[in-house]
């Protein structure tokens, strides 16, 4: 079952609605928590137990670095100052292991299913004929959303660490807040700031929340089924036989990707966040307005957000602070000043967020390379900065002037475009097969010489992938200027909101690509 | 509260809009069935018939429609026979099918060939069916929602269809075990989800004056003798008549070097004339079905029976 389907929106969801609704409100998070376990059974069956001793891991480790704060509380309490820096040392360092178990154990479980393969690949196929043994490929059965629960796993660890939250005594709260069933598959990957609090409230159903949020559903499923699930014809037509394609046509793969990419995870997201409501419950945003972004970095603080702020919050800043940064801190401005020292702290704690973020999405080189991609094109970004303000300074031009945002937005999405187009590949080398095909090969006539035509969709496919987009663009450029759409409609004449929620309704009803003629797409992101 | 009966007026008035949706669609496929595609095409040519012309209505998954040919039973009989089976077609499918093609016909006999009745696509898939099926046949906007595309991408066309029926002319042998029933105590199970479906059939068929006949058609690969006991057992409880035509295949004259479309998948246009051949004797002896041929009105099947012996000529002539 997955969140697109019939079965989830009109009978799974009513079932949990109604049986969280005439629970007790003591029981209501319980019935949520059976929910997700039911949910999460459908999806991975026995392969449940990974995310049950994840959850019963995680609460202890949190207990366990809990019950390490009171006991140096304690110890602090009737020690003389003398010795109050000792056994503060003595207990950080003890925390310190206790989260580092706790991490290594998490990171160690999810590395082995989901890189193992590649890794005994990858060595068998550099050291294969001088290792005196042969690291063998198994067949690994990987629970869904184990990338997804896991960081948040973690980060709900580092959290306690960090005291920046209490460790969560009821073990069902915890239980809940990594297994929640409409974030399960695909995110957003939450804090426990985000939902750890809220989840086993218990709160009741609320019509405006039901209302909202099922019109989230559907605005995720127009996004979905009219156009990703369009789009992904063309796109498998062409990155499934690359070498049969022309430059122009691999141009038009890049950019068809990147709309279906867009269009399928920000749609399963509307459709999560949706669900979420539906329960009262707030989930965090995971998209704003991306191809609005002006530089590879903004765009990444607007495209996958939770996975970013992770990234960010987890990586970014612990490297950042670390002794051996610090150390380059204080020699770099010695002897190289601030440019410079600037530039390889960035550099130093930039490289460890993309190399994970790369690996994130999988275990194969395409990724690694998408995650140096982004990190080369950001550090570029900085360093350039500069020298940019220095031209621009030749010309008079201020770096805020409204027409080079336009330049700077056309040139993310040529970013956007090629980073999708060696995520999508089927392997780096035909990654670079197909970027290479773009400067050898490139005749823009390919496209309406029967080249788009020719990939399966029909003239009316590309008519709704065209119109759905016109769609999504104008309700993101609303948002872009920071109204509320649904505050705004709330204030509109009552035919004018209804007849926009039934053309959405009958959009999904009529243009969806379901039924005789379609294949079911799978959830890009659950696959991660 | 006011928000309460807002919410339920809205969803009223959706379904209203669906429901006019639903007729308009169906207005539109009726006159031009090219604008449906694939699985759902039978549905709407179905329903395109001429009001209470069809006296059997021949259900089922593949199996069926091309093991009976309509206008040879006409031919031979004078019984009007529609096939109105679709690929792969699981139960929940086949009632709906039935349902819709009641509404417009009173057919007395529901010829159900039982393959699809081992079919069980699991636990979703059966919630999933049992939910969009009856959906999609009340708002048949649903099941014909892709019709629009024809405005764009023009009519598909109709592929030539005699009743339901295409001429398979291809040969490919079925070299397996010729003793393929052997004789065995042991049952296939019949999926729960199948039962409870083939009881509402049953009711539908009563409420509606149809018998219902059980019929397996030859088969190698889909039938042995297990879902022989099987099937045998089911009819026998629920007391209906059942004939497993893969037990009496020498009877019909089946030579499987000659008459199997895929390796003893399906039947080709040879084999298909053999069962058909068996089951208008099986049909004019058991039950009492009117002989058409010489009434007025059924010119359009007179036609299509010329229409379909001169395409045989022409395709057996290849």
């Amino acid at each position: 079952m997955t969140y697109q389907s019939l079965v989830y929106g009109f009978a799974f969801l009513p079932l949990y609605l109604a049986a969280y609704q005439l629970a007790p409100r003591k029981w209501r998070g319980r019935v949520l928590l059976g929910s997700s376990y039911l949910f999460f059974w459908s999806l991975s069956g026995s392969l449940i137990i990974y995310l049950l001793g994840t959850t019963v891991f995680v609460h202890c480790i949190g207990i366990w670095l809990e019950w390490l704060k009171s006991e140096q509380k304690t110890a602090l309490a009737s020690a003389q100052r003398s010795e109050k820096k000792k056994i503060k040392s003595a207990y950080q360092s003890r925390s310190r292991h206790v989260l580092a178990f706790g991490v290594l154990m998490l990171i160690g479980i999810l590395a082995y299913l989901k890189y193992y393969n590649f890794f005994a690949e990858n060595v068998t196929g550099i050291f294969g004929n001088i290792l005196p043994f042969t690291l063998e490929e198994k067949k690994i059965l990987m629970p869904v959303g184990i990338s997804f629960y896991t960081l948040q796993a973690v980060g709900y660890m580092a959290d306690v660490y960090w005291g920046k939250i209490r460790a969560e005594e009821n073990l069902e709260k915890t239980a809940l807040f990594l297994a929640f069933f409409p974030q399960i598959m695909e995110g957003p990957i939450c804090r426990w700031q985000d939902t750890g609090g809220t989840l086993f409230e218990g709160k009741p159903l609320e019509l405006n929340n039901l209302t909202d949020g099922y019109i989230r559903i559907f605005w995720g499923l127009f996004k979905k089924k009219v156009i990703a699930d369009r789009m992904s014809i063309g796109v498998d037509a062409i990155f499934g036989n690359y070498t049969s394609y022309s430059g122009a046509m691999t141009a038009f793969a890049a950019v068809a990707y990147t709309v279906q990419l867009y269009m399928e995870f920000s749609g399963c997201m509307d459709i999560i966040i949706g669900s979420g409501q539906l329960f009262g419950v707030k989930l965090p945003e995971n998209f704003r307005q991306p191809f609005c972004a002006q530089s590879a970095a903004e765009f990444w603080r607007r495209w996958h957000i939770t996975l970013g702020t992770w990234f960010k919050t987890y990586i970014f800043y612990p490297v950042s602070m670390s002794g051996p940064v610090k150390k380059w801190n204080q020699y770099g401005r010695k002897h190289f000043g601030k440019y410079v020292t600037m530039l390889g702290t960035s550099a130093m704690a930039l490289f460890p967020v993309w190399l994970c973020n790369g690996l994130w999405h999988g275990a194969r080189w395409s990724y690694i390379f998408y995650g140096m991609y982004y990190f080369t094109l950001i550090l570029l970004g900085i360093v350039v900065v500069p020298l940019r303000d220095r031209i621009l300074g030749i010309f008079h031009v201020s770096p805020g002037a409204g027409g080079l945002k336009y330049i700077r937005i056309a040139k993310t999405w040529a970013i956007i475009f090629v980073g999708e187009l060696f995520f999508r590949a089927d392997g780096l080398r035909a990654g670079l097969h197909m970027f290479g095909s773009m400067f050898r090969d490139f005749h823009i006539s390919d496209l309406w010489n029967g080249g788009i035509m020719n990939l399966g969709m029909s003239r009316a496919d590309l008519l709704a992938i065209a119109a759905g987009c016109v769609v999504v663009a104008a309700v993101g450029a609303v948002k872009e200027r920071g109204i509320d759409i649904r505050k705004s409609l709330a204030q509109k004449p009552v035919f004018l909101r209804w007849g926009l929620y039934y053309a959405l309704l009958l959009a999904v009803v009529v243009i969806a690509a379901y039924g005789d003629g379609y294949q079911a797409v799978d959830m890009i992101y659950a696959g991660f | 509260m006011k928000k309460l009966k807002k919410v339920i007026l809205f969803f009223v008035l959706f379904i209203v809009l669906l429901w006019a949706c639903s007729i308009g669609i169906q207005a539109v496929v009726r006159t031009a069935q090219g604008a449906v595609s694939g699985r759902s095409r039978v549905f709407a040519s179905v329903s395109a018939e001429k009001k209470n012309t069809i006296d059997v209505l021949v259900a089922g998954d593949s199996e069926s429609y091309t093991s009976v040919s309509p206008m040879d039973l006409w031919d031979q009989t004078g019984i009007a026979a529609y096939d109105c089976g679709q690929p792969g077609q699981r139960i929940q499918e086949t009632y709906y099918m039935l349902k819709t093609a009641f509404k417009t016909q009173s057919p007395k006999l529901v010829l159900f060939e039982t393959n699809t009745m081992f079919r069980d696509p699991g636990l979703l898939k059966n919630v999933q069916l049992s939910l969009t099926e009856p959906l999609a046949y009340h708002f048949p906007v649903i099941k014909y929602h892709n019709a629009w595309k024809a405005l764009f991408d023009g009519s598909g066309g109709l592929k030539t269809s005699y009743k339901g029926f295409e001429i398979r002319n291809k040969i490919v042998s079925y070299e397996g075990d010729e003793e393929y029933m052997k004789e065995t105590k042991d049952k296939t199970a019949i999926p729960e989800v199948v039962r409870v479906y083939m009881e509402k059939i049953k009711k539908l068929c009563e409420k509606n004056g149809a018998d219902l006949l059980l019929v397996s058609a030859p088969s190698p690969k889909n039938y042995n003798y297990k879902k022989h006991n099987a099937l045998e057992e089911y009819a026998r409880e629920n007391k209906l008549p059942y004939v497993d035509l893969n037990m009496k295949y020498r009877d019909i004259g089946i030579d499987w070097k000659r008459d199997s479309y895929d390796k003893g998948d399906h039947l080709n246009i040879s084999g298909a004339r053999k069962v058909t051949a068996y089951i208008g004797k099986y049909l004019t002896d058991n039950y009492s079905l009117p002989d058409r041929r010489d009434e007025d009105g059924w010119q359009e099947w007179k036609e299509m029976a010329k229409e379909y012996f001169e395409e045989l000529n022409t395709k057996l002539q290849q």
